[in-house]
């Protein structure tokens, strides 16, 4: 526990007053399962961890943190990969979990309203019996929350088709620094004014808690089917995907994983992985009998056409979840190969992939340290594994170089530092080299509008001007 | 095609020390909607150009006054097209306007609007800064998503100068089927249908007819139309008679109000029942889009817009509430402390 100021003092008796014992917490031994998400490199115990149960009790803390100017993160299941909610040193971390309920699931218009502490994948059980499920599907959902995907501006497997957690958001109900409830979006597709409701997807609650959502829910498919093609070099795979997309398929999902994940995947879940291909993708197609037919015959053509030397095509349910499992085991897969990973999330134009694996072929290389690639091939979203071992000195730190030399590759091929993962703490240093610092006031100005005191999930996200001005003089010095 | 980026930050710069208004015209085929403001006229017509263009990425890059018409045209070229399907306006309408405004064709419901495409833009702000903000890629999470901001905003943040758009496939199939029922049985159906497994792009109902649209592969759509049909009695369109009537329902041409007439727009849940607002109306978007002609106000209780005619000094978007207001004026702080662009077009208080 870090050192209590005056206001803080003020501000946890305020907070004795309102909550249950079991919903405040501030010893070190119960807030530590608190003091990282799922960037384990990063901890930090907070002051004081509050679980509450209604909405009041979420504006009420908030209001105190505001009066008494102290920091606030919010939190889900803590499943992120960027340390977006690693708690403050000085402030209150604030879990939504117990905020678990599916308010309402309209068959008829096909949408849903959640609290934000349900489960991804909860939401998509519970719209089973209707026929319908929800399409962001990121890796952790079985865990992960939908007011963390809100904040994330999560994707998945599928969103090449289906989009981000933005594209498939109708309502957001989100309490301000100031203690108020306000909503955005609406029962209607399209409300007047500028669009909040977007805004806050991927905000990394750093304007509001989410403590209400509404999205869009969508019908099964009738028919699933799933194929995977090996190819004997990473270019042609490559290509390949340009080539599917290029020709006009949008699939369900198309992933590719390399050798080092190939291999590590099939000594994990055994699926049947051709073990000496160079490169593997897996696509998934969906629709009608015959929509899927017509397209499964393009497919195959094309990754025959662009050199695949294997291609399977799954005969039922059973083998699609095979192919699907290896893909889905490949970081655990990956886990067991190696002490500690460290999973990267750069997009590049579809066009760069072969080029940017060359470069973190090399680059792996330089830093001596193996790098495992699976990622979205469809949407040029990038996975590398940099696979390290944090009990040899120094060896985190250059995971973390190699990383950052990574994202910056990715800024320089046209693309981003964070697909779906956030930037949240971990990709700070990386926020100046994509943006200017023009760009970077407008974001900091942008989140005065909502924060002033600056005291939601600060420090993370949008680097200060201090920050910015250290980074600058550093590397044109 | 000319990149007038420099001219138009120079404007703004100029604007901004002397304190003067602008007003961001493209082709000035919009100007019937939101507001009516006088300020000093900011013209992007010129601004125009496709800047990258790549098929196999689905990206087209374009400056902010090139016109629709001429992306759908280059798109054509490599059987592509806008996702969102944006009304053109008599082939005038731009881009950036079209963001700006947040325009959707009648496949809105299934292919989003145009924040769901759009993928990153340039903007001047009221700093006559030049700024970058998302990018060419499918996903792009750093920063806050000030790109899809600007969809609703009416240039209220600043002056958009280049956008890039994620394109999709043209249809390789496409079929209307018309059911002649009622606008209270057409209110039932649609939600079903349009939520079923189907290639549905378009569900609207007019003068007692219910047109739906199939688009995609031809087996699937044949096999969606049998299906329909089978549920249903209706008929097949004739494909130019059909092209015509989904193209008058994008352009926003069915009803144009005339005199002292004003075209009402609501969108809501689409299974509001067909009482919800009264008068004979075109039914958009499987139900989440109703436009009604009425000289007054047709339901005190609905978030109408006052789409077209009427009194353009007046509020003419619903009434918003306190906070959502509080946030608007301080983002629009935030972009635009001297309070240079459009203000008063959305809002009179923006």
């Amino acid at each position: 526990m870090g050192q209590p100021t005056p206001n803080f003092v003020d501000l946890i008796s305020a907070l004795q007053a309102m909550l249950p014992v079991a919903s405040l917490l501030v010893d070190d031994e119960n807030q530590r399962p608190f003091e990282c998400d799922g960037l384990a490199v990063y901890q930090q115990l907070p002051l004081v961890t509050v679980i509450p149960e209604t909405l009041l009790q979420v504006q009420e803390i908030l209001r105190l943190c505001c009066l008494h100017k102290v920091p606030l993160v919010p939190r889900g299941a803590g499943t992120g990969l960027c340390a977006g909610a690693m708690p403050h040193a000085h402030g209150v971390l604030l879990v939504m979990t117990k905020f678990d309920k599916i308010l309402h699931i309209n068959e008829r218009t096909a949408e849903a309203t959640v609290q934000p502490g349900v489960r991804n994948l909860a939401l998509s059980e519970a719209s089973e019996p209707y026929g319908l499920y929800y399409a962001p599907d990121p890796s952790s959902q079985i865990a992960c929350t939908i007011g963390g995907n809100v904040a994330e501006n999560s994707g998945g497997v599928h969103c090449l088709k289906y989009g981000l957690t933005v594209n498939n958001l109708l309502q957001v109900s989100m309490v301000t620094i100031e203690g108020e409830l306000v909503t955005f979006g609406g029962d209607g597709l399209d409300a007047a004014g500028m669009d909040l409701l977007s805004l806050v997807a991927g905000s990394e609650g750093l304007l509001g808690v989410v403590v209400e959502i509404k999205v869009k829910l969508l019908p099964r498919a009738p028919r699933v089917q799933v194929l995977m093609a090996a190819y004997s070099n990473v270019t042609a795979a490559g290509d390949a995907v340009a080539a599917l997309i290029g020709q006009g398929i949008i699939p369900a999902g198309l992933e590719m994983m390399d050798h080092l994940a190939i291999k590590a995947a099939e000594d994990f879940v055994k699926v049947g992985y051709p073990i000496d291909a160079q490169a593997l993708l897996i696509c998934e197609l969906d629709g009608t009998d015959a929509e899927v037919e017509e397209q499964l015959q393009t497919v195959s053509q094309c990754f025959t056409d662009y050199g695949a030397y294997q291609i399977r095509v799954a005969k039922d349910d059973q083998e699609a979840a095979a192919l699907w499992q290896g893909r889905k085991a490949a970081f655990p897969a990956v886990g067991r190969i190696s002490p500690d990973y460290y999973c990267m999330d750069g997009t590049i134009p579809r066009g760069q992939v072969a080029h940017v694996l060359t470069r973190i072929s090399e680059l792996s290389q330089h830093y001596g340290l193996a790098v495992a690639n699976v990622f979205h091939a469809g949407d040029g979203n990038l996975h590398p594994l940099i696979l390290f071992d944090a009990s040899i000195d120094g060896q985190l730190a250059q995971a973390e170089a190699l990383g950052g030399d990574i994202l910056t590759l990715c800024v320089d091929v046209g693309g981003t530092i964070t697909g779906e993962h956030g930037v949240g703490l971990e990709k700070m240093p990386q926020m100046p080299y994509q943006f200017s610092d023009a760009e970077l006031a407008q974001f900091r100005r942008l989140k005065a509008a909502f924060d002033p005191y600056e005291l939601l999930n600060p420090g993370k996200g949008i680097p200060t001007l201090k920050y910015c001005q250290e980074y600058r003089s550093l590397h044109n010095g | 095609m000319a990149d007038l980026t420099a001219q138009l930050r120079e404007q703004v710069q100029q604007a901004k020390s002397e304190q003067i208004p602008l007003q961001i015209i493209g082709a000035n085929s919009k100007s019937h909607l939101g507001r009516s403001v006088i300020a000093m006229p900011i013209n992007t017509a010129e601004h125009t150009g496709i800047i990258s263009y790549s098929p196999t990425e689905l990206v087209i890059r374009a400056r902010s006054g090139t016109k629709i018409s001429d992306l759908n045209l280059a798109l054509a070229e490599h059987d592509q097209r806008l996702p969102f399907d944006p009304p053109q306006y008599q082939m005038q309408g731009t881009i950036g306007g079209t963001v700006a405004t947040n325009q959707s064709g009648p496949a809105r419901p299934w292919f989003g609007a145009v924040k769901d495409s759009l993928l990153g833009l340039g903007l001047i702000n009221g700093y006559a800064q030049e700024m970058n903000f998302g990018g060419q890629v499918m996903k792009n999470v750093a920063g806050f998503d000030i790109t899809r901001l600007q969809c609703g905003a009416m240039g209220a943040l600043g002056l958009i100068t280049e956008v890039s758009i994620k394109v999709l496939p043209m249809f390789k199939a496409s079929l209307t089927l018309v059911f002649e029922i009622d606008q209270a049985a057409a209110l039932e159906i649609m939600p079903a249908w349009s939520n079923q497994n189907l290639p549905i792009t378009g569900i609207c109902h007019w003068q007692g007819m219910q047109y739906v649209r199939l688009q995609g592969g031809q087996s699937g759509v044949d096999e969606a139309a049998s299906g329909l049909l089978k549920q249903l009695p209706g008929a097949l369109l004739d494909a130019t008679l059909a092209k015509e009537f989904w193209r008058q329902v994008r352009e926003q041409e069915l009803l144009q109000p005339h005199g002292s007439q004003v075209l009402w727009r609501w969108t809501g849940a689409a299974d509001a029942s067909a009482e919800a607002l009264p008068g004979a109306q075109l039914i958009n978007w499987a139900g989440a889009e109703r436009w009604v002609l009425a000289e007054d106000r047709p339901a005190d209780n609905m978030a109408l817009v006052q789409y077209q005619g009427g009194d353009r000094q007046a509020e003419v978007n619903p009434a918003m509430d306190t906070h959502n207001r509080a946030l608007q004026i301080r983002l629009k702080h935030a972009f635009d402390p001297h309070g240079l662009f459009n203000v008063g077009r959305s809002y009179a208080w923006l």
